[in-house]
């Protein structure tokens, strides 16, 4: 078929968009010294920095999950004045430069507040611990499971669920074998999306915890102390770590969808 | 007997209507769209509420009981098969969904009376228009309901596959002793399945002579009769 010039218009910048994205990855790898990548690869801090990162992306996931999909849910099937501004509250992480989320993190938290006095009480705190990362993760991901799952209950033809009922199904079994099982794939997709927020997150764990250090905070750490060089190693084993993690989610989410 | 007696006031429609539908008859409800034919069933079904009156079943009001335990079966007219489930699921979702056991006699007699046995194993999206409806209606007839409530459940199919599917609902009513309220703007389709017709127009039920649908259909019977004298 012969393509119109708006097409390979279309082709030629949608080609730079791509080159945009992959340049700066591919130069990290071509610059990469085999020598350097084995010594980064024997590097504890390195793993720890990496298992710190899933650690923390897995659990501001699950809770993101438990404490988003209900809200979703609620959001989907309730009309109310001030809808709109809920689902605005829910994106405000999206605005928010993300060492202003850290900072209002940490005003929240810090073990001076009664919030942090609470959960002090459960021997939990959130500065410069796995708890602190958890939340900033959190803090910054859960839009995206919330807009997913939105999207996925919206999706859910509302004539299912009364032929569920009708047929003598309580509202909780239609939820949980009608409502939840279509919405699932959305929302598989938006805790995938999340969990890579979550991975990459590094502005608001400056401020609220820099240790145990994650992958990012590390790379920034190394930059900072011994320049570009001594980074992009570091760098090139967590995007490869990352890109293995976040492509064998998004296959498995797809597969499942498929399914 | 189903006796219905409801009113529903919305800013520009108000649904006033009073009738019964008499145990093991097929019923039609027959009226134009936005006669407010769907929302009466939704009523009856539980799934609107009634601003007066009541929905009652042999004696027993329902109007207050939930969709879940009025044993009221409602089929819209997507049909509503559970798109992630296959057909054996959907059928036994009968039993499942109100914590019984399948009962494999009766299952397995609904399979061969509808002709399913070589679906059971399909996905919604693999069955034909024809193959779904009797899926749905497999399913519904599995909830052993009092009163089968069907929503427009032939207008998406062509003429060919709606005279077949006529013939097929007659055929289950009978053998199943089936109390069914069907709605539709179709008068062929109710003249054809209907032992009782109720007539709906703005929201209120009316008489043959006062029915804008019936005189509709008797002009377009004479159009048809003088093309037909044309040719």
């Amino acid at each position: 078929m012969k393509q119109s010039s708006a097409t390979k218009f279309s082709g030629i910048l949608g080609f730079l968009c791509l080159a945009f994205v992959l340049a700066p990855i591919l130069h990290i790898f071509i610059k990469l010294s085999a020598e350097k990548l084995i010594e980064t690869i024997q590097d504890r801090e390195v793993w720890e920095a990496i298992f710190t990162s899933l650690w923390g992306a897995l659990w501001a996931t699950i809770l993101g999950c438990l404490l988003g999909v209900p809200l979703a849910y609620f959001l989907s099937r309730v009309e109310f004045k001030g809808k709109t501004l809920i689902e605005s509250i829910v994106n405000l992480p999206v605005a928010i430069p993300h060492v202003a989320a850290g900072i209002a993190l940490l005003s929240l938290f810090n073990p001076r507040t009664s919030v942090g006095k609470f959960f002090s009480f459960f021997h939990i705190t959130f500065t410069d611990t796995i708890y602190g990362i958890i939340i900033a993760m959190l803090f910054v991901s859960l839009s995206f499971i919330v807009g997913a799952a939105i999207t996925g209950f919206n999706s859910v033809e509302e004539e299912l669920e009364m032929v569920s009922r009708s047929l003598g199904a309580s509202p909780t079994y239609t939820f949980w074998h009608i409502t939840l099982p279509l919405a699932f794939p959305a929302i598989l997709r938006g805790a995938v999306l999340a969990f890579a927020r979550s991975l990459s997150e590094v502005g608001a764990l400056l401020v609220l915890a820099y240790y145990p250090k994650t992958a990012p905070v590390l790379m920034l750490d190394r930059f900072e102390q011994y320049g570009l060089n001594a980074a992009r190693p570091v760098t090139a084993l967590v995007i490869l770590v990352s890109l293995i993690v976040f492509f064998t989610l998004f296959y498995l989410s797809k597969k499942y969808a498929k399914s | 007997m189903l006796k219905v007696e409801v009113k529903k006031r919305y800013s520009s429609f108000e649904l006033d209507v009073k009738f019964e539908v008499k145990p093991n008859t097929y019923t039609i409800l027959l009226g134009p769209s936005g006669a407010g034919k769907s929302l009466t069933l939704k009523i009856i079904a539980g799934f609107e509420k009634p601003d007066q009156g009541d929905i009652a079943f042999n004696g027993i009001n329902l109007t207050q009981l939930p969709p879940e335990n009025r044993e009221i079966v409602y089929l819209p007219q997507g049909l509503g098969l559970f798109p992630h489930m296959t057909v054996r699921q959907n059928l036994e979702f009968s039993f499942k969904c109100k914590g019984k056991k399948t009962e494999k006699s009766l299952l397995n007699k609904i399979i061969n009376e509808f002709g399913l046995k070589n679906l059971l194993e399909k996905k919604p999206r693999e069955l034909s228009g024809g193959e779904k409806q009797r899926v749905a209606l497999a399913r519904a007839i599995l909830a052993t309901p009092k009163v089968l409530l069907l929503d427009e459940p032939l207008s998406s199919l062509d003429f060919d596959l709606k005279v077949r599917l006529i013939k097929f609902l007659k055929e289950i009513h009978k053998k199943f002793d089936l109390t069914v309220l069907h709605v539709t703007h179709d008068p062929f389709e109710a003249v054809s399945l209907g032992e009782e017709i109720l007539l709906i127009e703005n929201g209120k039920i009316t008489s043959p002579e006062n029915s804008q649908t019936l005189k509709d259909f008797f002009n377009l019977m004479n159009n048809l009769k003088n093309f037909h004298l044309l040719l």
